[in-house]
């Protein structure tokens, strides 16, 4: 099976230039919520566990400021048209899409079944879980795979 | 010919970026209704003209897989095209699909094309004649 994160990287540029015109780069792995996001707090943080040759979960963090720029990217609506739902409903979409395009990549023998992603409370995330940087023209991102 | 298009998918700005592709792909005077589950799909179906049925697979309380069978299963909606749109890119798991009488899969992330293509090849071509939907634009003379 080919690393998780590899693929991960491959997906999150794939989908975030498919359908959200938003070039990405790779940054070294760090500790997100005390380090490099933390200028650009407050987070949201989603999170989808799965299940196949290996399961585990994975975490997403994004700032509220650039998700809501992504959310009326996403849906060509106006930002001041926009709810909470739509704004968590384009997180939880992100993470739905980079997942499951990047574990049907992973060449598993076992075919990966994804759970419904689900929001999480950031203020919840262990400080030490270490995060690798995903970043965007004007932010950044952050995502983590924890293994079962 | 105006089409009737059900979007089942639990993710609302899925659907409307499902919807918002659909009209750039051509299909601007169609009548879209939505769905947030294969349950409140079937509910729709009973009581409206559908032509083509665009789902996602992975939905709380009865998912895209569950909603074919129960489509396939009943005489008087069986016909309808079923079109999935899912991140599920597994053979194996796409086989099922088309095995249960999906008649087209869409991966995402997908392009307007990918999906304006696959529905033209299930529908027909579309006449853009009838495609001019200024229903979100607005104009000052």
């Amino acid at each position: 099976m080919k690393s998780l994160m590899t693929v991960m990287m491959t997906s999150i540029s794939e989908v975030m230039e498919t359908m959200f015109f938003l070039p990405v780069e790779f940054g070294e792995e760090s500790k997100a919520i005390n380090d490099r996001m933390k200028e650009y707090k407050p987070d949201m943080a989603c999170q989808l566990k799965f299940s196949g040759d290996v399961s585990g979960k994975i975490t997403l963090l994004i700032p509220e400021s650039l998700l809501g720029e992504m959310a009326e990217n996403f849906m060509g609506t106006p930002k001041e048209e926009l709810t909470s739902e739509h704004i968590s409903g384009t997180l939880m979409e992100i993470l739905n899409m980079v997942c499951g395009n990047a574990l049907g990549k992973a060449e598993s023998k076992v075919p990966f079944e994804l759970a419904i992603p689900e929001m999480i409370d950031e203020s919840k995330i262990p400080g030490s879980l270490l995060f690798n940087i995903i970043q965007t023209p004007d932010s950044v991102m952050a995502l983590n795979i924890g293994m079962d | 010919m105006s089409y009737s298009i059900l979007i089942v998918d639990d993710s609302l700005p899925m659907r409307s970026v499902i919807k918002r592709t659909l009209k750039t792909a051509g299909y601007g005077s169609a009548q879209f209704h939505e769905a947030g589950n294969g349950k409140e799909a079937l509910a729709i179906m009973k009581n409206e003209w559908i032509d083509i049925v665009i789902t996602d697979y992975n939905m709380p309380v009865m998912n895209g897989m569950e909603l074919i069978k129960a489509i396939k299963g009943d005489e008087l909606l069986k016909d309808i095209p079923i079109v999935v749109i899912s991140t599920e890119s597994n053979d194996v798991k796409i086989k099922e699909f088309v095995d249960l009488g999906a008649a087209g899969y869409i991966t995402k992330p997908f392009t307007p094309e990918t999906i304006r293509d696959l529905l033209i090849n299930i529908l027909g071509e579309v006449d853009y004649s009838e495609e001019l939907d200024d229903s979100d634009d607005d104009f000052d003379f």
